[in-house]
């Protein structure tokens, strides 16, 4: 076995291992439940109780954007969280001079665990997703999403020292997933303050029904991550 | 094995690391001595390939240390001096995990923990394990795929003074196996003990670099303080390079009135003393 995917399978270990960690991973099929069949309940109740045609339903994209997000950026955390516990302990130290090494390291931790990410978001996302998505939104949605739960790996490495600081520096980091909902409530030309957020581009695709417009989101999240990745060096 | 030539590293402006120059052979004990913040973790960070913004050469096992790649790491073998285990995990999940990170055949976990002492403790989880049990378990984690070159960073530290004899012992049982040891220690004890060559750093600089029996004895012989009975008790003084001309010695001798005699050589810390103008704390 390469010692990238030792090092990945130990990491599956230790999640298994932590009750709380184990729970953020499975928390978006639960999500996924909770949008699939309960956004289209509350609707529901909402019509009833204000006798209008519709109520989410106009906004039932930005459901599928965030279901999009939330595998990678829960996984995203969750490794976040082990590479914090490994820098306390001077483990990641330590395997930097393993026949590991360095970018092992950081594929086994970050990029192997966001191919993950990537494949259950391909499977999950047309399972649970509450409008019509074309392949291409669901691939691009799915990648976006995934760059984003890197981006919130590196940002919670380069900002935070330690578990407790990681987790606060989760929440403030999470709030690059709302960039999605500018496109639907904020009007031009100040929606363009938010052109540097990923996720601003899955929510103009999904709000004007053109998944091209996402692409610039693909650019803009690699260019954050090589710019963490090199201040994090 | 290891050849430093010219080499000068700096975080700041000001170089940390000055013009360098050593080289270590196979087989030889190195060790480096230094009070904290003289450059010592900082050259052992270079030569591991951790700090690749040097100036100058730095050569491990034929590799340029900041062109070091994975394959670099497989045959060297490091034990910093604090824990580097996962604590939730047990003491042989982690070798067996460590161990699973080279291509090279490993050493049995089995006859590494009875080594050391822990064959009873393997399953135990670490953070049950007490700084000594800690030290000795990092060490041989540095041993699992027996590499060539061993970085040991104050292995004995810690230690009570069995288990600090027997980390010793391991030490040289590895030397005689033919592996390349660095040394960094605070320990002077240690150092003369194990070394065959010592380096004397401070401010980022070597002072000096011999072994350690020549260092001790270049700077004078040891003296040699006897007693004798002669209204009351008496004591005299002499070089241990002097001896037969000291004419009240040698006619003690002879009388057979020497009460007590025993020689004091400087020790390395005192030549460290010396030489640097420094402490070792």
């Amino acid at each position: 076995m390469s010692p990238t995917k030792s090092s990945f399978l130990q990491m599956v270990k230790f999640i298994k291992r932590d009750k709380m960690l184990l729970a953020t991973a499975i928390a978006p099929i639960l999500a996924g439940l909770a949008i699939k069949f309960g956004i289209p309940l509350i609707e529901k109740g909402l019509v009833s109780l204000t006798g209008a045609r519709e109520v989410l339903v106009p906004y039932y994209g930005i459901f599928d954007i965030l279901l999009a997000a939330l595998t990678p950026v829960m996984i995203g955390f969750v490794v976040a969280m082990i590479m914090l516990e490994e820098r306390d302990d001077h483990i990641d130290k330590y395997l930097f001079v393993t026949g590991l090494g360095r970018k092992g390291y950081f594929l086994s931790r970050i990029g192997l665990p966001a191919g993950f990410a990537l494949l259950v978001t391909l499977i999950l996302l047309p399972l649970f997703c509450i409008t019509r998505l074309s392949i291409a939104e669901i691939a691009l949605l799915a990648i976006v999403g995934t760059l984003q739960g890197i981006l919130i790996s590196l940002m919670v490495l380069t900002f935070s020292t330690n578990k407790l600081e990681g987790m606060a520096v989760t929440k403030l980091s999470s709030l690059i997933m709302m960039g999605c909902l500018i496109p639907f409530f904020v009007p031009t030309p100040l929606r363009y303050v938010f052109t540097f957020m990923p996720s601003y581009w899955t929510g103009a695709g999904i709000a004007e029904g053109n998944a091209l417009l996402m692409l610039p989101g693909v650019g803009i999240a690699a260019l954050w991550i090589l710019i963490l990745y090199k201040v994090k060096d | 094995m290891i050849q430093v030539e010219n080499l000068t590293f700096s975080y700041t402006g000001e170089p940390f690391i000055e013009d360098m120059n050593f080289s270590v052979e196979r087989g030889e004990i190195f060790g480096f001595l230094g009070p904290s913040g003289a450059g010592k973790s900082t050259l052992q960070k270079i030569l591991l390939g951790m700090l690749p913004n040097y100036k100058g050469t730095a050569l491990v096992n034929g590799t340029e240390c900041k062109s070091a790649d994975s394959t670099f790491y497989e045959s060297i073998g490091v034990d910093f001096e604090y824990s580097t285990m996962y604590e939730k995990l047990t003491a042989r999940e982690n070798l067996v995990f460590f161990s699973s990170l080279y291509k090279r055949k490993v050493r049995p976990i089995d006859e590494l923990l009875s080594k050391v002492g822990l064959e009873r403790d393997g399953d135990k989880k670490v953070s049950d394990y007490s700084k000594g049990m800690k030290s000795r378990l990092n060490f041989i984690k540095a041993l699992i795929h027996d590499p060539d070159i061993l970085f040991l960073d104050e292995p004995t530290s810690g230690l009570d003074p069995a288990n600090s004899r027997l980390m010793k012992d391991m030490i040289l049982e590895e030397k005689s196996r033919g592996k390349t040891i660095l040394l960094t220690t605070h320990n002077m004890q240690d150092a003369t003990e194990l070394c065959d060559r010592v380096a004397f750093i401070v401010g980022g600089r070597i002072f000096a670099l011999d072994t350690p029996h020549n260092l001790i004895m270049s700077k004078g012989a040891a003296g040699v303080t006897y007693t004798w009975s002669e209204n009351g008790e008496q004591t005299g003084h002499c070089d241990l390079n002097n001896l037969s001309e000291d004419a009240t010695l040698m006619k003690l001798i002879a009388e057979n009135r020497v009460t007590s005699i025993h020689s004091s050589e400087p020790t390395l810390n005192d030549i460290f003393i010396e030489i640097t103008g420094r402490t070792l704390v």
